[in-house]
């Protein structure tokens, strides 16, 4: 996540406070970063040259071929739209103030609004909205809104039984990260790419299907009779019970293993023998196991 | 009659539910709250059924208790495996009886309590084939005997996953209509799904019809 955070804003790091591979601040020049691109922009290549004064990004095709004019801004409309979200319950549950087009903030700042702004123009997609709501948290029936001071919104949540309205700060932490997973997969424009550190955290694991369905919304549109261009989606986990729900598409899973000071990934469909080495047992368990790698270093 | 449905998922255990009302011939109740897995698939049942079972027969009055598992690419259910020392350690639906016997000798009586009646069976390769029964002609017990890598291959599972939900990925909502929706037309027709999978389904429907209705 945050190697392309770097591709995405080479200034966002000072390099000599992330750069350790043994290297001394004063031997650093320019750490390269390199982004393959898959379908429909395969063959590119995106290289961030990232260093102690910043850094910028230039895409290029292994054919040799010149990038057309569009392809190219395509492509730099995809980078500076990836948003990786490491979501914080305080800045989801605090009022904001009141401003054209809100966007989800990586932190979830900015939730009330971008709430507030679907309830008014895709009223549809908010009711839609509601309703997913509750099935993912029964005790639950409806989004309200409240304004907490002049030109500021804040969101609750109104209870099944007794039709008690929950201010956004009353409510659990699960509660808070599972509705903004949610409102991002129920967005009619979310963001090409989205980056989610840890869906899992927080959530009941009877819940984690759920997660799932909300991630499959964001990059299987025409699944679920969205018009709209797929999302690509990457998210981290240490949780065996999310993985379980992935069993069926080893495509879809990266393990990373530390090698040293190195991190390697490996798609888990890559490995040779994987249905035969899952045989019967959960994911989860045989991740977790090690056998397939990508768990701590023992000392 | 109060019935409890134990399967790979609670979207299939709805399903399980239309298809035992329809071989029962009369609608059943089903027990509340439904459990879920911490992991789908058949290592998840049958971790559970000893429990499940002890919980019925012990804190509830039901009925009647249902399993069904997938098949995958395990051996399928022979009409030998029924001899006395005929059962196969990875057929699945000879596991399944090994494990209810056993958890079923443990229990002790309960006053005015009548035992759990217990049905078993197996969807060949997985219970989306039943959802497809009558759709597909090729899609039977038959077929998968002759090509065992089905059960085992995931292209051919999310194949059938794409028959039945349109999409190798569905989400719970949807899984849940379309199984429901199926179970619904095959009860219409309990007879061609018997006859197309006559070891798995017809070992459950057998169950099933033993039971005295409470």
């Amino acid at each position: 996540m945050q190697a392309l955070r770097a591709v995405v804003e080479p200034g966002h790091f000072q390099i000599t406070q992330v750069a350790t591979l043994g290297l001394l601040p004063t031997t650093i020049e320019t750490v390269e970063v390199i982004l393959h691109w898959g379908v429909p922009h395969e063959g590119v290549v995106t290289t961030t040259h990232w260093g102690p004064g910043g850094g910028s990004w230039s895409h290029a095709k292994c054919s040799g071929v010149n990038l057309s004019e569009s392809e190219e801004q395509s492509l730099n409309m995809k980078l500076t739209g990836i948003r990786i979200y490491s979501l914080h319950t305080n800045a989801i549950a605090a009022p904001v103030g009141l401003s054209p087009n809100p966007e989800l903030r990586e932190d979830g700042g900015a939730f009330a609004g971008v709430l507030d702004q679907l309830r008014d123009r895709e009223p549809e997609r908010f009711e839609a909205l509601n309703e997913e709501l509750g099935r993912w948290l029964p005790e639950f029936d409806r989004i309200l809104f409240d304004t907490p001071s002049s030109g500021h919104r804040a969101f609750l949540l109104r209870t099944r039984k007794g039709r008690h309205a929950l201010p956004a700060t009353d409510l659990s932490q699960g509660t808070l990260l599972a509705l903004t997973m949610l409102t991002l997969a129920y967005l009619p424009d979310p963001p090409p790419i989205v980056c989610l550190e840890e869906p899992d955290r927080g959530i009941h694991p009877r819940l984690l299907r759920h997660v799932q369905d909300a991630l499959y919304r964001l990059s299987y549109p025409e699944s679920v009779g969205e018009v709209r261009q797929p999302v690509q989606v990457l998210a981290t986990t240490h949780s065996p019970y999310f993985l379980d729900l992935f069993r069926d598409h080893p495509e879809e899973i990266v393990i990373a293993h530390k090698v040293g000071q190195e991190a390697r990934f490996e798609r888990l469909s890559d490995k040779p023998a994987i249905a035969e080495m899952l045989g019967e047992a959960p994911l989860g368990e045989i991740w977790y196991s090690g056998i397939l790698g990508g768990v701590p270093v023992e000392s | 009659m109060k019935v409890a449905v134990l399967s790979e998922s609670p979207e299939d255990e709805a399903a399980i539910h239309i298809l035992i009302a329809g071989l029962l011939g009369k609608q059943t109740q089903p027990i509340e709250p439904s459990r879920q897995l911490r992991t789908r698939g058949w290592p998840a049942v049958l971790q559970v059924i000893p429990a499940e079972l002890k919980q019925l027969h012990y804190l509830t009055d039901t009925h009647a208790f249902a399993v069904v598992v997938d098949a995958d690419n395990s051996p399928l259910h022979q009409a030998a495996h029924e001899a006395p020392g005929g059962a196969v350690a990875k057929c699945r639906l000879c596991q399944l009886r090994r494990v209810v016997a056993q958890t079923q000798q443990q229990l002790r009586p309960v006053s005015g309590r009548v035992p759990v009646q217990v049905a078993m069976g197996t969807a060949v390769p997985s219970i989306e084939a039943w959802y497809r029964c009558g759709l597909e002609p090729y899609i039977n017990e038959i077929t998968c005997l002759q090509n065992p890598q089905i059960g085992s291959d995931f292209h051919t599972r999310n194949q059938m996953k794409r028959y039945v939900y349109d999409t190798e990925r569905p989400s719970f909502p949807l899984e849940t209509q379309r199984a429901v929706e199926a179970a619904q037309r095959l009860v219409q027709s309990l007879s061609i799904l018997e006859s197309r999978f006559p070891i798995g389904f017809g070992a459950l429907a057998r169950d099933v019809r033993s039971w005295t209705l409470g």
